[in-house]
């Protein structure tokens, strides 16, 4: 006999089965069942969760607002632009911006192309025997922790810097002009640098996994079309990754401003403004550092420091909102992904699917 | 035409000479025209390749040359200092031989293993409330995760501060705390990517045999999502075990073996700090020491990830 489904719910449905009890038997028990401590317990886990997590965020919040808010209302508005002078009550944290600003662009400026380069090349024209290896190194590298680059950088770097590449960059026709001023090895160049060696391995790693997630029917369409490997790179598959290069840029702007320790070891902590990338400088988070554990607890100073914390939280908050706006206006659906891809991209800060 | 990734040379280089003549005697002349253009083009395309090809290379070399430059330094210039009880003694004060960095290393093991203890649950049980209950609420903790990813260290640090520190003194737990802090929105969103994975219908055959929502989240949804929530926490693991920032206003630094996690204590990361920024040779070898220490502990960490989940994942096919 062949199962019938119709014929099934027909039986079901007559009134002379009186065949609604069963169900209703059925019913009372999931009643029974939801009402059941552990179901309870269960929710009472996942809402516990939810507010505990609710609860830090916003604790997180209120509590930088409140310690800041004596500074904020001081300073008004022109904390945007004004210095920093803690003996004139001055709490601006304006050369902070700029510094900010400048160690990030220039970081960007030399690790995106040099990221972007090595992720093509792993991604699509090394052959296997290069690439694989390259990139279990660059994913290594990029677990390294950043105060073993800033003491790299304090120690090797800037006698390096001093010496030989701050006097070469001098030299250098056009260029020089940026670089004027005493070579002391700290500095906004420095500072960038560092940035750039710390964000490097984040960027290659992330555009490579976007880039190698771009379906192989699509570059071997491009190879049947008789496109070289690089056509196909620069056609196919980096257009392809776009979605997944643009958060790897974000999340690399987005160390690069946040990183405090490491900056504050090699940038040369100068609160004047930079009149070049030879000047040493500060930048919101290096000021931080240094600053946070001279000021007196509750004096006007430690709220000062505290509204430099809202304002890179703000900055942050700013540069990672623009690049999920970028993700989410231009590109429709998410790539493909293993339960192991997305642990690795959520933890490098990337959002997964545009929800 | 324009559709297409590149062009396709297809009249590239046939010349009118060509045109004129098709109609009439020289198919064959148009076909070696066309033939040598497509040729000449092809070249052009692969000499433009091979230039490509050998800038990026290029750009592999100068991303990889500094960093391995930088862990040969810190293996070359750290492995001296290792030698002798580096990793059980306590600090001796500058000259005096027997240095070690031992409270240090019980320092970060007791502080992380604290964090992770106060994230990981809280990371998972709100994990579990995105998933389960998708809607504006979770919204709004997803964006509070993404705001929180984003969020500086340092930021955090000063958090903690203000919070733990001036309400119960510098303590390792206020430390643990501020880890703890830096790990849970990585943790949760980890742990949710790794669930959304679960197909619908592993849910719905689950509840489908009657079993309660609870049931079917440890042993189905859970069970299947755990190697992505395992790499998900270790990775997490591994980037606060390596961060300053949430500890320099947090744990003070101590120069003994301290247990209790209510006192001040030492971290690696710290260690390394307060060293390098020192004038003396013995305690930049310290600082070096202590990174290769870290570095090694940080890789240790991210192979493991690796390998645990490619162990689960082998296990649950």
């Amino acid at each position: 006999m062949t199962y019938r489904p119709d014929a099934a719910v027909s039986t079901l449905r007559t009134p002379e089965a009186s065949s609604w009890e069963p169900v209703a038997g059925i019913a009372s028990i999931l009643e029974r069942r939801r009402s059941r401590p552990r179901g309870r317990l269960y929710a009472a886990v996942r809402w516990g969760g939810a507010a505990v997590f609710a609860g830090v965020f916003l604790l997180l919040l209120v509590t930088l607002f409140h310690q800041a808010w004596a500074a904020l209302a001081h300073m008004g508005l022109s904390i945007l632009w004004r210095g920093w002078n803690p003996a004139k009550a001055q709490f601006g944290a304006g050369v902070f911006i700029v510094g900010t600003l400048l160690t990030t662009v220039v970081a960007l400026v030399i690790a995106v192309p040099v990221g972007l380069g090595t992720a093509t090349f792993l991604a699509g024209l090394a052959p296997r025997w290069v690439a694989a290896p390259c990139t279990v190194l660059v994913e290594f590298l990029a677990a390294i922790p950043s105060i073993v680059v800033g003491l790299w950088g304090l120690i090797v770097l800037t006698p390096l810097f001093a010496r030989h590449v701050e006097p070469f960059l001098k030299e250098v026709p056009l260029l020089g002009a940026l670089f004027h001023g005493q070579p002391l090895g700290a500095s906004i160049l420095l500072a960038s640098v560092v940035l750039a060696i710390m964000v490097l391995p984040t960027i290659v790693a992330l555009s490579r996994v976007a880039m190698s997630g771009v379906a192989m029917a699509d570059r071997e369409a491009g190879l049947a079309l008789a496109a070289t490997r690089w056509q196909v790179a620069r056609k196919v598959v980096i257009p392809g990754a776009r979605r997944g290069i643009r958060a790897a840029v974000t999340l690399a702007m987005g160390r690069a401003f946040g990183e405090a320790i490491a900056v504050a070891m090699v940038i040369g902590n100068n609160t004047a403004l930079p009149h070049s990338l030879l000047s040493p400088g500060a930048t919101l988070g290096s000021a931080i550092v240094n600053s946070f554990s001279e000021a007196n607890p509750g004096s006007l100073e430690k709220s000062g420091v505290v509204a430099l914390v809202i304002v890179l939280l703000a900055i942050s908050v700013l540069v990672n909102a623009g690049g999920q706006l970028l993700l989410r206006v231009r590109e429709e659906g998410p790539p493909p992904r293993g339960p192991v891809d997305g642990a690795v991209e959520a933890i490098a800060g990337t959002v997964g699917p545009a929800s | 035409m324009s559709d297409l990734p590149f062009d396709v040379p297809v009249t590239a280089g046939a010349g009118a000479g060509v045109r004129v003549g098709a109609g009439t005697l020289a198919g064959l002349t148009r076909r070696d025209a066309v033939r040598a253009a497509a040729c000449a083009h092809l070249d052009r395309r692969r000499r433009l390749g091979r230039l490509a090809t050998v800038m990026c290379v290029g750009a592999l070399a100068l991303s990889l040359l500094p960093l391995v430059a930088l862990v040969v330094y810190v293996v070359s210039r750290g492995l001296p200092a290792l030698s002798g009880g580096f990793l059980v003694h306590t600090p001796t004060p500058e000259g005096i031989p027997g240095n070690g960095i031992g409270n240090a290393v019980v320092g970060t093991l007791i502080i992380v293993a604290l964090a992770m203890a106060m994230a990981v649950p809280v990371g998972l049980a709100a994990a579990l409330f995105v998933v389960e209950r998708p809607g504006r609420l979770s919204g709004a903790l997803r964006l509070a995760a993404d705001v929180l990813t984003g969020t500086p260290s340092i930021a955090i640090g000063v958090f903690a501060y203000l919070t733990f520190v001036l309400a119960f003194g510098y303590s390792g737990l206020a430390g643990s705390f501020a880890l703890a802090v830096l790990m849970l929105p990585i943790m949760l969103r980890a742990d949710e990517e790794a669930m959304s994975t679960v197909p619908d219908e592993l849910w719905e055959a689950g509840l489908a045999l009657g079993s309660p929502r609870a049931r079917v989240v440890r042993s189905v949804v859970l069970r299947s999502a755990l190697p992505g929530i395992v790499t998900g926490n270790l990775l997490a693991m591994a980037r606060a075990i390596g961060e300053t920032a949430p500890l320099i206003f947090t744990i003070f630094g101590s120069q003994f073996f301290v247990f209790r996690p209510t006192a001040p204590m030492a971290a690696l990361p710290l260690t390394i700090y307060t060293n390098a920024t020192e004038p003396y040779a013995d305690a930049q070898r310290t600082a070096w020491g202590t990174a290769l220490v870290l570095m090694v502990l940080v890789v240790l960490l991210s192979v493991a990830a690796r390998a645990v989940a490619a162990y689960l994942h082998r296990k649950a096919r």
